[in-house]
């Protein structure tokens, strides 16, 4: 049985406030002890579906993350994970020790010193004593509070308060981990120690499971990740579920007073077109013609063509251009074609384009942001960072004189 | 009935596995009241001296009482074991309420809130007995062999202090009108129970509330233990099989309902 199973689980919730008479506690409670709840399947006045049918299996020393919008069912499925609530129909099974880096500072006392709280902590994510007085040093160290960790923690930092936190539960040593949101914690430096400690978990063989809107961290720690609104809307290898996740995030609904609507989009290379998902390799000079209709006159108008990372909607290229600069001025309403050229000096990874119209004198937009195509950069070198910069090397050796004398 | 089983099992083993936890808890109270308060473990002893003063003015001058030790003892020993019931239950009623930030967020067995509330004030209880023991040596009070009964009887009434600990603390996580209405009901319990005043030829009403009264055998059972070398009365073990019913009752209802705190706090 892998590590996490999460079966087929459901969990209702009720909107509004609760009425809670002490008439009602007598009949309330005795329905909770003898489990003569109503039909769990059915929804109630003011009931909703936080997870509807959710299922999934995290095995050892795999990384899944989950993402998703506000409300689409994350934290729900992290408490249910977690024990903290209990679904509402389906099963939740999770083997050996849980350690969820979610409010890891949530028992620390303020009146405490750092060092009593790190045992009321580890007590509290259920660390023996021994334990954590064998791993006391490296926390600290961890979380680099060592001069301070006589003092009481409400004379700390956000930043020093979370580091210690973070700190105790890193060194859990878990079966199983659930992350939400820990890699905004503290300074760049110590967010690469988390992620690095991550990895190191990860490696040990330990079941991850990971809640974030950083896509890029989801991305750069899990193989596989789920997308969730409330349901299982995509499942399987992250970039995909990225992708999927990111277009749907991008997808503005097109308001009834956007003056100019596209039509069509063509994307081609050198050798051809290539569609609007279009997989191209790095530095390719690309043409975009859009074909456009507008129901208003498009003369003192600017247009901003965008490219994003889809992993973590990275602004990549952001350019505007004038209608006037783009030759003729003669009044044109109706349709017309734009047309972009550009060189996909981007490293291997999956980006989109999208496209802005504005009005000058009213700053109104006329359209946008549209998503236009999407790229697929493929490469087999081992490049990273952002840009392409038709990077090479080369080597020279000097030979000694008297090696070729010989 | 194997659900039951079940969940005493279940029960148990993390009762085991957070050990260290309600550890920690009583640790984290000790030290707030120690760090918080001028005076510390002084309030634990305190208060009922306070009271005993004033109860010794009003049954000694006011309505003189007849007690079989003098009534400084006599009402110290009562006020002092009711303190460690009603404080014990005061800080255990808002104990999940208070650890709100916990109970939602992280999982661990919650009935350690209620549990070390009771056992911070077993602290006290014991700090509070030195007291007892010097006002015993001032008096001449003798101690007899019937003292071995007092792990027992304090046992019964840390069980009956948690029987009642769990519900409420959870009846208040639901209804927060809980915490004062348990203020008004300390208040008067105290009354119907032989705490300031001898109960034995007490009749009407109040006699039959006091003899009613779980707390009445047990505190009865203390004195007898400590100030009069008898053994416990015959009602104590009816008290006792009373509290611990009541506390495995308490404790499978709070266990059942548990997984909805997080979603009722």
């Amino acid at each position: 049985m892998a590590p996490v199973v999460f079966d087929n689980v459901s969990k209702k919730f009720r909107r509004g406030e609760r009425h809670n008479s002490l008439r009602d506690l007598v009949p309330a409670a005795a329905r909770r002890i003898f489990r003569k709840r109503p039909a769990a399947d059915t929804l109630r006045d003011k009931e909703f579906w936080a997870l509807r049918n959710v299922s999934f299996e995290v095995e050892a020393g795999q990384a899944i993350g989950i993402i998703g919008a506000n409300g689409a069912g994350k934290s729900t499925t992290l408490k249910v994970l977690t024990k903290i609530l209990r679904p509402t129909s389906g099963r939740c099974a999770v083997r050996g020790r849980i350690g969820a880096l979610i409010e890891v500072a949530a028992g620390f006392h303020p009146e405490l010193t750092g060092r009593e709280n790190v045992y009321l902590q580890g007590a509290i994510m259920g660390m023996k004593r021994a334990e954590i007085a064998q791993r006391f040093d490296e926390i600290v160290e961890f979380a680099g509070v060592a001069e301070s960790i006589d003092t009481p923690i409400k004379r700390y930092s956000s930043g020093m308060n979370a580091r210690l936190g973070f700190s105790i539960a890193a060194h859990l040593r878990p079966d199983v981990l659930i992350i939400d949101e820990v890699l905004s914690v503290g300074d760049i430096t110590f967010q690469q120690k988390c992620f690095d400690r991550m990895l190191e978990f990860k490696q040990q063989g330990i079941a991850i499971v990971l809640v974030s809107h950083n896509l890029q961290a989801v991305g750069m720690l899990c193989e596989h990740a789920i997308y969730l609104a409330n349901t299982v809307k995509a499942m399987g290898p992250t970039t995909e579920i990225l992708e999927a996740y990111v277009r749907d995030a991008q997808k503005v609904p097109e308001s009834a007073d956007s003056a100019v609507k596209i039509k069509t989009v063509s994307l081609s290379t050198p050798a051809g077109t290539v569609g609007s998902h279009a997989e191209i390799a790095p530095r390719t000079p690309m043409t975009m013609r859009i074909v456009a209709r507008s129901t208003r006159p498009i003369d003192d108008v600017t247009f901003r063509f965008m490219i994003h990372r889809s992993t973590d909607q990275l602004l990549v290229f952001d350019g505007q251009v004038h209608r006037r600069e783009l030759g003729s001025v003669a009044e044109f309403d109706g349709e017309f074609t734009l047309e972009f050229r550009f060189g996909a000096y981007l490293v291997a990874g999956h980006y989109y384009m999208s496209l802005w119209v504005f009005h000058n004198p009213t700053r109104q937009a006329l359209m946008g942001p549209q998503q236009l195509a999407t790229l697929a950069i493929t490469e087999s070198q081992s490049r990273k960072g952002i840009v392409d910069v038709d990077f090479s090397a080369a080597l020279e050796t000097r030979v000694e004189e008297s090696e070729v004398a010989r | 009935m194997r659900a039951l089983i079940a969940d005493c099992r279940e029960m148990m083993a993390e009762q085991v596995e957070y050990r260290e936890l309600l550890r920690q808890m009583i640790v984290r109270d000790l030290l707030l009241r120690y760090k918080q308060t001028i005076m510390g473990f002084g309030w634990a002893v305190f208060m009922p001296l306070l009271n005993t003063a004033i109860f010794s003015v009003i049954f000694t001058s006011i309505a003189p009482v007849q007690t079989p030790v003098p009534y400084p003892v006599f009402a110290y020993c009562g006020l002092w074991i009711w303190n460690f019931f009603a404080s014990a239950l005061r800080f255990s009623v808002v104990s999940l309420t208070t650890n709100a930030n916990l109970v939602s967020k992280i999982y661990f067995p919650r009935e350690i809130f209620p549990f070390s509330s009771i056992l911070v004030c077993l602290v006290d209880f014991a700090v509070g007995s030195i007291v007892l023991v010097a006002l015993m040596v001032w008096y001449h009070v003798p101690v007899g062999l019937s003292l071995v009964w007092l792990p027992v009887i304090v046992t019964v009434q840390i069980v009956f202090t948690a029987a009642i600990a769990l519900l409420l603390s959870m009846a208040n996580l639901f209804y927060r009108d809980v915490k004062y209405l348990f203020e008004v009901v300390i208040a008067v319990w105290m009354f119907a129970a032989p705490v300031v005043y001898p109960v034995e030829r007490l009749g009407g009403t109040l006699g039959t509330l006091v003899r009613i009264n779980p707390m009445t055998p047990i505190i009865e059972a203390y004195r007898g233990a400590i100030l009069l070398n008898s053994a416990p009365p015959p009602t104590f073990a009816a008290a006792a099989a009373g509290a611990f019913a009541l506390f495995a009752i308490a404790w499978v209802v709070f266990h059942r309902l548990e997984f909805q705190f997080a979603e009722s706090i």
